[in-house]
């Protein structure tokens, strides 16, 4: 369980206009400002969830992780996970969670993998058997076979992150916190660490706070999520629900197979996407059966898609009101 | 404790197998370091050529604060300087964090997250010369002084080990300290000569500001049988106080760390 009321994490940041002269001037006399970093942040999350945490960069999601997972003093408020105070960094706590950081490695660079899983179990001091055992399982679901004998500056980008994991969940935590697990991944890859993420939260009963820049990783993983811009929480709930409050409308995509009449489409729905023949309408759902039967029917439509508006469109309609609401 | 102990068998195998992922810089590394056991007896040599005392140490007592330098400086150069440059890159990268995540101390484990196997040659090279200097002497040392010169060795490798630490504690808030340790490791280097040679006002700097006194010069002394027993005791008690202010100054630090950016 993760439990924050009224997280605030502040930096003093040093501040200086660029230029040689304000170079000299701050060895003299510093300006700095507060950056608030997350701002009073409250939610709770019960064990076994898989929640996404988003926002746009800098909105203090990687902070609130750190924060999380013991790396930083909160400035104030109270955190609690797994029934621990986290930046008292006690063995229990430790053991129990994991934080992995899709742009930091611990992985040794010069030897393989197998070396630093050989150190995590010495610093986790994870029982033999146990080892063996949770080692075998990684190796099957991450495919690692092949890679555990392979030095780590020779493995591509993909292969260091299935690896990565592995060396974070060694010692079998019950709270993960995964920052960018997927970033620089191909499509491929990035299913294989979802489904990855997803069994393990199902067969370990583990709770799991995911950042990601892909959306497709947090519609995929996360049926909560949480929100936050400029370090102020935004929204907490159900992804559908959130999606479907934000816009209602469904996206109808489809491909022309003949000639067709402007107003014939426009009158469906309005355009959003047009690219040659391929035609995406936004429709409102309780237009949808008429539409659908029209297309199909007398405009004999080829490759036809209902979805729910991308996650990416929601947010950023989101970001844009949050700014307005500061701003007035 | 048992933990700790595994975690430094397992740092050090993987420390040895790091070396050899490169052969060629390993096996350079071998020569040069053999080569450097003869050139720290050089300026010694020189400077006993035709002299018979230096302010008060004859040959082979020089030759004692010289083969305690090597050991320290095999410490030094071994496990803590290597771990050292881990660590500050370590801060850089912001794979500090890693460390912080574990459950373990994070000095310890950052204390001890390399190793140089080859200085383990300069480290017999020191006892072979503290051999050969007491040959020359014609005696060797009694019991009681020669534990008395293991304990104050280890006091000196704490001293010298807390310095260190207390660099690392200050690349929390500077982040880039390279220059300060090679200032340290030249003051070190000083610590080859017994700290009687220097002025008088060097010699307060070299036991109570930077104390490379504590490191060599003194269980030098301990170890010929001259060391009062009050000065032995004030080496001691310096050298834990130095390592409780390092520790201190190391916990403080953590607790400022702002871990580097995404």
């Amino acid at each position: 369980m993760i439990r924050a009321r009224d997280l605030k994490k502040h930096f003093k940041v040093h501040k200086r206009p660029p230029g040689f002269a304000s170079a000299m001037r701050s060895l003299v006399s510093r300006k700095y400002e507060v950056v608030k970093a997350v701002d009073g942040v409250t939610f709770t999350i019960e064990r076994g969830e898989r929640v996404g945490f988003l926002g746009p960069n800098g909105a203090g999601k990687t902070t609130t992780l750190k924060v999380l997972s013991g790396l930083l003093h909160p400035t104030s408020g109270e955190v609690e996970v797994e029934g621990k105070v986290p930046f008292r960094r006690q063995t229990k706590f430790l053991e129990a969670i994991t934080l992995v950081m899709g742009q930091k490695s611990q992985l040794i660079w010069d030897l393989p993998p197998s070396e630093t899983y050989a150190m995590n179990r010495a610093v986790f001091d994870v029982p033999h058997e146990q080892f063996k055992e949770t080692m075998a399982e990684l190796t099957e679901l991450l495919d690692l076979g092949p890679l555990l004998d392979k030095p780590t500056r020779q493995l591509s980008l993909g292969e260091r992150m299935k690896c990565e994991l592995a060396a974070a969940l060694l010692h079998r935590p019950t709270t993960l916190f995964l920052d960018e697990p997927t970033i620089g991944l191909d499509v491929a890859m990035q299913v294989a660490i979802r489904d990855f993420v997803r069994s393990y939260n199902q067969k370990h009963d583990a709770t799991v706070l995911l950042t990601s820049h892909y959306m497709d990783d947090v519609v995929a993983l996360c049926p909560r999520i949480i929100v936050i811009d400029a370090g102020v929480l935004i929204h907490d709930g159900d992804l559908r629900q959130l999606i479907k409050t934000m816009d209602p409308d469904k996206r109808v995509t489809f491909t022309l197979t003949g000639v067709v009449a402007e107003d014939e489409i426009t009158r469906l729905g309005s355009v959003l996407v047009r690219d040659g023949q391929r035609i995406t309408l936004r429709v409102p759902e309780r237009e949808i059966p008429a539409v659908v039967g029209h297309l199909l029917g007398p405009l004999k439509v080829a490759d036809l898609a209902i979805e729910d508006p991308p996650l990416e469109e929601i947010l950023r309609v989101m970001f844009g009101r949050a700014r307005e609401a500061a701003a007035s | 404790m048992m933990r700790y102990l595994r975690l430094l068998l397992v740092q050090l195998r993987i420390s040895a197998a790091a070396g050899m992922a490169y052969r060629a810089d390993f096996l350079l590394e071998g020569v040069m370091s053999f080569a450097s056991i003869g050139l720290t007896l050089l300026p010694l040599i020189v400077l006993y050529n035709g002299r018979e005392t230096v302010a008060g140490w004859d040959a082979p007592s020089a030759l004692i604060v010289m083969s305690y330098f090597m050991a320290v400086r095999a410490v030094l150069e071994g496990v803590v300087s290597p771990s050292f440059v881990d660590l500050v890159e370590r801060i850089r990268s912001g794979a500090f964090d890693y460390v912080l995540l574990k459950p373990v101390d994070a000095q310890a484990m950052v204390s001890a997250s390399r190793f140089e196997p080859w200085q383990v040659f300069h480290f017999l090279g020191a006892i072979a010369v503290a051999i050969y200097a007491f040959h020359q002497r014609g005696s060797a040392p009694e019991l009681a002084h020669l534990a008395l010169g293991l304990v104050l060795f280890v006091a000196g490798v704490l001293a010298m080990y807390s310095l260190w630490i207390l660099c690392a504690a200050a690349s929390f808030w500077v982040v880039r300290l390279d220059n300060l340790t090679y200032l340290l490791g030249s003051i070190f280097d000083t610590a080859r000569w017994p700290v009687q040679v220097f002025p008088h006002v060097w010699r307060l700097v070299f036991t109570f500001v930077i104390p490379i006194a504590v490191m060599t010069t003194y269980p030098a002394m301990a170890l010929l049988g001259r060391l009062e027993a009050q000065t032995a005791l004030a080496t001691i008690g310096g050298a834990i106080a130095l390592l409780v202010i390092s520790r201190l100054i190391w916990r403080a630090a953590i607790r400022s760390y702002t871990s580097a950016s995404s």
